[in-house]
């Protein structure tokens, strides 16, 4: 079978499977369980209604618990065993692990990511979202902010390592000092604590351009009244952006912020592909992944403190949209 | 709907294989002095048209071509295609494909240590029998392959898994003649020649070595090398095996002087190209690429026989680039230890053409095939040496010949955790400025809570 055809005979079989599952499940439930014959059919009617809700929301339901509740309780429980899994140690695996000078350095770091890429992708894309906003080329502009966008992190990485290449050659930083006269050339993955930084720039560059984008609607939708009163009443143009575009645009800020905080605390890829991990720059999701296979244990443990710092952040976020939904 | 997908994925496979075309074959079968012989009685004993070996290892770029080659004959041998994938990252995909039942036939472990750990945990398939005893009387130094293949499986018991297709000697030191001629140096015979060499091209303003650690996510692992090295020239052969073992522990004296003695040469900013800063992050397939600047940014490189492979396109071996041995302290009296290793191909995932594919690895022309394209030693005592792609593959046979103790790489038979884990981010760590007795108590802690 070619692939093309095997990708449309699973698209048929899915997008027929689901279509079939709720038709003929209604049709069970309305012709072959309660009937609304027999003795009393209101009653029978009002009996399906109180069923069938619950009978569209099983597909989803069953879904989300085989493939996020399960696994979610299961990596706690994994996390209490040793690590090939045959002895229940408690919490033998957080008590190491809190103890254990790497994942010091990892969640100090993880802290520092959480911290700056948000925040930083989060400025740039509102600062470039407005200045970019009654431009001629604002749009072009917009384009090449956003195009990084597409690169996945793997590629992203490879290309900020020439930049960040340790040979005046190769690497754009080493050329740039070599020109004001260093004589050596500097690998800045090296520097602790500040390739922590270089590394965050490569997730900044990403993401700046998914936070303009948002944003760039935001402040498109802010009514022009608001402003143009605020333009009559004096104000100057840092008030009308400070004091009245962006607390009318917070909710969409924080959403934006709170969603790329998600994603800080998932991304190991950057890390993997710059660093591994040495010089000082692991962080808690490549922390895990140097214990993963190895000691189970441990890893499912880390997995288990990194959902814990995203819950907040990810409730908080999903509330946010709800309120900028109404 | 699941059974629906597997049987796609399958036909998927199968449909994949066959698009593949043959590579050109550079050997006509019947012509030269290879061992044509072993091929037909292969090729008339098996006919799997149609069938496929999924195979993944370590081998890339130039290597992969080279790889590709040698085994386009097993197809053209027996009808089944082979699909090799190499990955710079094998050590953890190998794992990951494992565990989530994705695995392909045939892994080539370049650590024993990993086969080891997998074969524990029954990801494994044991060779068939009479396998140990073949690679005894079919391989110089015999015993000591069959127990660097020999695991305990799921149940503790001992069994046969991987055969070593491709040796490694270590224990070399890459130069360039013409810089040493012009320079005027003779090639040190005793380590403490070395050392005084070493300081000689300092003090005439050169820079003696290139010493590169990156390689991405195993950053690191050339210095394991360079410790185990100097663990063979301080210590005994007996120390060496406990230190493997962990009888010795990481942090005795004895490997932490080991650790310094490699620490002279690549935290030494006068000795490395580039300082002791670039080591670290310095690709070891780019490191030897000083050797051959004009004038030489440095005159000596220790680095295993395969490295070749990655010098300037059209470096002659023994012309441009020649090596010698790494020599040991003459005062030490611990004779001439080798370091090397090997990779080991084990099966993943048993199959008919699978089992045919390690009976055509133990065929002496699956083995020149690959030699007579240079890059490669090999342990088969029925190939013909006079097939090796040059003189100089033919003086490191001889090296492992002349060896008085042959060791295999320390890191290959840690369990992977460490070394392929902890001793590598160790070194790394270390020649970043961390003390040696810091990164040896962490590398021996991260081994305690294994036991």
């Amino acid at each position: 079978m070619s692939p093309l055809l095997q990708g449309i005979v699973t698209v048929i079989v899915g997008v027929g499977g689901c279509v079939g599952y709720f038709f003929l499940s209604n049709l069970i439930l309305d012709k072959v369980i309660f009937p609304p014959r027999a003795d009393n059919p209101g009653q029978n009617i009002n009996r399906a209604n109180l069923v069938r809700p619950w009978l569209f929301l099983f597909p989803a339901m069953a879904a989300l618990g085989l493939y996020l509740v399960y696994p979610v309780v299961g990596s706690f429980w994994r996390s209490l065993y040793n690590r090939s899994g045959d002895e229940f140690i408690g919490f033998g695996n957080y008590s190491v692990m809190f103890s254990d000078t790497g994942f010091q350095t990892a969640l100090f770091n993880n802290f520092l990511w959480v911290l700056v890429v948000p925040a930083s992708a989060t400025f740039f894309g509102l600062l470039v979202a407005q200045l970019t906003d009654r431009m001629k080329w604002g749009n072009i502009a917009k384009s090449l902010i956003f195009m990084p966008m597409a690169i996945s992190f793997v590629g992203a990485s490879l290309i900020w390592k020439f930049v960040y290449a340790n040979n005046a050659d190769i690497g754009l930083i080493n050329a740039i000092r070599d020109m004001f006269g260093a004589s050596e050339p500097l690998d800045v993955l090296q520097l602790r604590f500040w390739n922590n930084f270089f590394l965050m720039f490569i997730l900044v560059w990403i993401q700046t351009g998914f936070a303009m984008v948002i944003l760039s609607a935001a402040l498109r939708g802010i009514p022009e009244e608001t402003i143009e009163a605020a333009i009559i009443d004096g104000a100057n143009p840092f008030q009308v952006f400070f004091k009245i575009k962006v607390p009318q645009i917070m909710g969409t800020i924080v959403v934006v912020w709170t969603t790329i905080t998600i994603l800080v605390l998932k991304v190991f890829d950057i890390v993997y592909t710059m660093t591994g991990g040495n010089f000082g720059t692991e962080i808690l999701p490549s922390y895990m992944m140097s214990y993963m296979f190895r000691d189970d244990g441990r890893a499912t443990a880390v997995a288990f403190v990194i959902m814990i710092i995203v819950l907040p952040v990810m409730i908080w976020n999903i509330r946010q949209a709800r309120a900028e939904m109404r | 709907m699941k059974a629906r997908f597997y049987a796609g994925a399958a036909a998927l496979a199968l449909c994949a294989g066959m698009a593949q075309a043959d590579g050109h074959q550079p050997f006509a079968v019947g012509e030269g002095d290879f061992n044509w012989d072993s091929y037909t009685a292969f090729a008339d004993k098996y006919d799997l048209s149609g069938q496929s070996v999924e195979i993944t290892g370590p081998w890339t770029g130039n290597e992969k071509e080279k790889v590709d080659i040698a085994f386009s004959y097993f197809t053209s041998a027996t009808g089944a295609s082979v699909n090799y994938s190499g990955s710079d990252s094998f050590e953890q995909d190998i794992v990951i494909s494992a565990r989530s039942g994705s695995a392909p036939n045939l892994a080539v472990f370049p650590q024993p240590g990993l086969a080891a750990d997998m074969a524990s945990q029954g990801l494994l398939t044991p060779l068939a029998d009479g396998s140990a005893d073949w690679v005894r009387d079919n391989y110089a130094a015999g015993q000591s392959w069959v127990d660097l293949g020999t695991y305990a499986d799921a149940d503790g018991a001992d069994q046969m898994y991987g055969i070593f297709y491709r040796v490694d000697v270590k224990s070399l030191v890459w130069y360039s003649p013409e810089a040493f001629d012009e320079a005027g140096y003779d090639i040190p015979e005793t380590m403490e020649d070395l050392k005084a060499l070493t300081d000689q091209i300092v003090e005439e303003g050169g820079t003696p070595w290139c010493i590169g650690l990156g390689s991405g996510a195993a950053t690191g692992w050339p210095a394991t090398d360079w410790v185990e090295e100097m663990m063979l020239r301080t210590q005994s052969p007996e120390d060496y095996d406990a230190w493997v073992a962990n009888e010795l522990k990481f942090n005795d004296p004895k490997v932490i002087a080991a650790i310094e003695e490699f620490g002279a040469f690549a935290r030494n900013d006068a000795y490395v190209d580039g300082g002791a800063s670039a080591v670290a992050n310095t690709d070891f397939r780019d490191s030897p690429t000083g050797l051959f600047s004009i004038p030489p940014k440095c005159y000596m490189h220790r680095q295993a026989s395969f490295i070749p492979a990655f010098f300037p396109e059209g470096t002659a071996v023994g012309d441009d680039v020649d090596f010698f041995y790494f020599p040991a302290y003459a005062e030490k009296d611990l004779g001439k230890p080798v370091l090397g290793a090997g990779t080991v191909v084990a099966i993943t995932n048993p199959s008919e053409a699978t089992n045919a594919f390690v009976e055509f690895l133990k065929t002496p022309i699956a083995h020149e095939l690959w030699m007579a394209q240079g890059g490669f030693l090999t342990a088969h005592a029925g190939v013909n040496a006079d097939l090796y792609a040059d003189p100089s593959l033919k003086a490191q046979g001889e090296i492992l010949l002349n060896a008085t103790t042959f060791r295999f790489d320390a890191s290959d038979l840690m369990p992977g955790e460490i070394g392929a884990g902890a001793f590598w981010t160790g070194m790394v760590d270390y020649t970043t400025g961390v003390s040696a007795e810091e990164v040896a108590k962490g590398i021996q802690d991260r081994w305690d809570t294994i036991q």
